[in-house]
């Protein structure tokens, strides 16, 4: 049962990953691709250090380093790149 | 009493990194979290830091669902609106704001201007122009 | 489980290429914050596969230090840009 929950967090996350990244490759303005690899760098890899976390529970402090750590900075490099990309100035 | 939910967040790391409840790690921990230097700003307040847990808490399930919202129905169309910063904000909580509205996937804060604005992009589905 | 270091593999290969033959600065900088958060969740997939924690811990550091250079080098591009 777990199991197949984590597999699933993890084929999920996958998914995300491939989605968000493949749009990278187009031809749109950065502010778009920036939008789509949110979801996957951030929500994909957040789903699939879940499902890692449902494999192993044992070293859940790490896990959950990991996956505060990678919400927190993925969202402001996010902001950043948007920022700077954009002109940034004032 | 100055930033203890800073003091907090610290020793919530630590504990994260190290795994180890051992009296020794203890001191450790609250030593390194003491001395590490830290700003003096507004002092946050608990009631701010009990809403900020409970913001985030909301933001992570809206942020898969606007994911799948997005894979569904192809989002095409971007534009950039002016949002207003809700008043009397604390640095830390326009920080949280920013990051809320960075985190979900249909939106990303551009620029804060500092008389209380945020630029934020958005992706719109076609439909809605 | 090692269909799912595959997977990864393939993925990673999409913003390496977009980094390769796109000329414009902010989608090679956009790339390259893809490659930097994909290989250390690699990094940590391979610890669980392996079940070597102490590669866990440095896939669990990398991810807190964080892209701290990338952002460091977002804003040096956007400074030279201005001048």
């Amino acid at each position: 049962m777990i199991d197949t929950l984590s597999y699933l967090c993890i084929g999920v996350g996958i998914f995300f990953w491939f989605w968000g990244t493949l749009p990278l490759v187009g031809d749109r303005s950065v502010l778009f691709k920036l939008h789509s690899l949110s979801v996957a760098d951030t929500l994909g890899s957040m789903s699939i250090v879940v499902g890692l976390l449902l494999k192993i529970p044992r070293e859940w402090p790490l896990l959950v380093l990991a996956l505060i750590s990678l919400a927190i900075w993925n969202t402001v490099l996010g902001y950043v790149l948007a920022y700077c990309s954009s002109g940034g100035g004032d | 009493m100055i930033g203890y939910l800073d003091l907090l967040l610290r020793l919530t790391i630590w504990f994260l990194l190290t795994a180890d409840l051992s009296l020794a790690n203890i001191i450790i921990g609250v030593a390194v979290a003491l001395l590490l230097p830290r700003r003096y700003t507004a002092p946050a307040v608990l009631k701010d830091g009990l809403r900020v847990l409970g913001e985030i808490i909301v933001a992570i399930p809206q942020a898969y669902f606007e994911a799948f919202e997005i894979i569904l129905r192809p989002h095409n169309e971007e534009d950039i609106v002016m949002e207003r910063v809700k008043p009397q904000r604390t640095p830390g909580l326009i920080f949280l704001d920013i990051f809320l509205i960075t985190f979900t996937p249909k939106t990303i804060v551009l620029k804060y201007h500092e008389h209380g604005w945020y630029e934020v992009h958005r992706v719109l589905r076609r439909k809605n122009k | 489980m090692n269909w799912i270091l595959l997977a990864t593999i393939a993925a990673l290969l999409i913003p390496i290429y977009e980094a390769w033959q796109d000329e414009n600065i902010w989608q090679t900088m956009l790339a390259f914050s893809s490659i930097a958060s994909k290989t250390s969740i690699m990094i940590l997939i391979v610890s669980v596969l392996r079940d070597d924690w102490t590669l866990g811990v440095v896939g669990v550091i990398i991810l807190s230090v964080g892209n701290a250079a990338l952002m460091l080098l977002a804003h040096i591009i956007r400074r030279t840009n201005e001048l």
